[in-house]
């Protein structure tokens, strides 16, 4: 027994440490002949599957492939949960992550981040028979949100005292809020205005709290170290923003057609810096 | 690859969670099992009443609660079912720990489902005279079940309901797709917040390792003295 349970122990471990060696990623990745973007699949606009067509599109989505167009190879588009979106990127299984991936002081410990490609904040939806006007109003109340992203601990930051309750899938905290599970549903801004937007006339029993809990840079992430990707990244991200086709993305699935109805954009893709 | 480190998961926040986590877990399988035992009791003998009808219910409610998996089972009570309800029921449900009410409604239901075909193997064991015998001395069905078929029974019964115990333990674990703050949960939020996926996951491991562990050195106790 006792032998047994080392060999479990040892082969456990030695999974978990194994990493995939490779000289220079781009090259693998040209070599191979394609792209792998990992993306959530259910966070509209990012990334999500179309009703009709049943393919994963939106802005993430078309940002990879204009990356790997430029890199003249063919973008896999793959999914991944919320929580497993760093550990996937760091076994390998994905070459970057496009995955509505906020950019933070604490991730910068573990992978690498290209040029921010979006600027948001997080927001509140409450129920209007809550009372709830103001993000203070939130203490001791029950919360509904995602697993696994920075939604939890950036509003555990701003309500202390907050009675937090996550799930697999945004969509499953907004349903709970809906169900009454929670006085108040926490997401990114966009997704959050989005999925308001689809409640139509019972919009009225609803509403968005005008503060933001935080504000939130996305980026895509790149293993750590792997400085001709990122530079290979960054630049086609550069080229974009020059050719004005960065912004006709922006506008193809934020702006005023979209859910989230958008009139501007505040924001250039043209650094790689957050505030601490 | 940063260094594997358990040290910083045995102080501070990250220690407090999953040692709430490992505490809630424990609770859930407890209340569970308290709930699941009777009510296999009651599905069992239904199995095996004198009554067509009433075997068929038995049987309908096994092959329902086993032949859908557990995380069906979970979401349905939580999204599901408690819509069906009154207004004023609902919101006195959901103002509470609905979380852990719905996770332990269907724990319960579908461990009851194998504790009752465990169950119906130890009363099938019983030589059927000894029912014939009871009922020649007069006694009715329920008191022949209840004072000499059933306590034998349970007592045939124990090494497989362990197993089942253990089964049920590490079911808890899918408790955490409805936000039900157990071992599982509170791993992944300490995942979320450190990075540290593997210390994380070792802690959990070891956790649900040594509680089934210890079941299962009882069950084998057990066997033993039955035997």
């Amino acid at each position: 027994m006792q032998t047994r349970l080392h060999f479990a122990a040892l082969l456990f471990t030695s999974i978990a440490f194994t990493q995939v060696a490779q000289a220079d990623q781009l090259a693998t990745i040209k070599a191979k002949g394609e792209l792998v973007c990992g993306t959530l699949g259910t966070d509209e606009p990012n990334s999500f599957i179309d009703a009709k067509s049943r393919q994963l599109v939106g802005y993430e989505v078309d940002l990879c492939r204009a990356i790997a167009k430029s890199l003249g190879v063919k973008p896999v588009i793959k999914q991944l949960a919320v929580a497993a979106r760093i550990p996937e990127l760091q076994q390998g299984r994905i070459d970057i992550l496009t995955a509505s991936l906020t950019h933070n002081k604490e991730r910068e410990a573990l992978i690498d981040f290209s040029l921010s490609t979006f600027y948001t904040g997080q927001r509140v939806l409450v129920k209007k028979s809550s009372n709830i006007t103001t993000i203070a109003g939130l203490a001791g109340k029950k919360v509904l949100t995602v697993k696994g992203g920075t939604q939890e601990p950036n509003l555990r930051k701003a309500v202390p005292g907050v009675d937090v309750v996550t799930f697999e899938t945004a969509g499953q905290a907004y349903l709970g809020l809906q169900q009454g599970k929670g006085v108040g549903y926490v997401d990114d801004e966009v997704s959050l205005l989005n999925n308001y937007a689809k409640l139509g006339a019972a919009q009225k029993d609803y509403l968005v709290l005008p503060q933001n809990i935080s504000q939130e840079v996305f980026a895509f992430g790149i293993r750590k170290g792997e400085a001709g990707l990122k530079t290979a990244v960054d630049k086609v991200l550069r080229g974009l923003e020059k050719s004005g086709e960065a912004e006709q993305l922006f506008f193809k699935w934020y702006g005023p057609t979209s859910n989230v109805k958008f009139q501007k954009r505040s924001f250039k893709i043209d650094s790689d810096k957050i505030d601490a | 690859m940063l260094q594997f480190d358990l040290n910083f998961l045995l102080s501070g926040d990250y220690r407090d969670w999953l040692v709430s986590g490992l505490l809630l877990s424990l609770q859930l399988m407890a209340i569970t099992l308290l709930l699941a035992l009777p009510l296999a009791c009651g599905v069992a003998v239904l199995r095996l009443a004198p009554s067509r009808l009433l075997n068929a219910v038995g049987a309908a409610y096994v092959e329902l609660m086993r032949n859908v998996p557990l995380l069906a089972h979970l979401l349905f009570w939580y999204f599901g079912a408690p819509e069906l309800l009154p207004d004023a029921w609902k919101e006195r449900l959901y103002a509470g720990n609905i979380e852990a009410v719905s996770a332990i409604t269907a724990l319960t239901l579908y461990t009851a489902a194998y504790m009752a075909e465990d169950l119906r193997s130890g009363l099938r064991a019983i030589p059927v005279q000894q029912f014939e015998a009871g009922r020649a001395l007069g006694f009715s069905f329920l008191a022949t079940m209840r004072l000499c078929i059933l306590p034998q029974a349970l007592r045939l019964a124990a090494p497989p309901l362990l197993s089942q115990t253990l089964n049920l333990w590490q079911n808890t674990s899918i408790a955490t797709v409805i936000g039900v703050a157990e071992l599982m949960y509170q791993t992944q939020r300490v995942e979320a917040a450190s990075f540290r996926s593997v210390e994380a996951f070792v802690f959990a491991s070891a956790a649900y390792l040594a509680v089934s562990l210890l079941l299962a050195g009882v069950a084998a106790l057990l066997q033993k003295k039955v035997a």
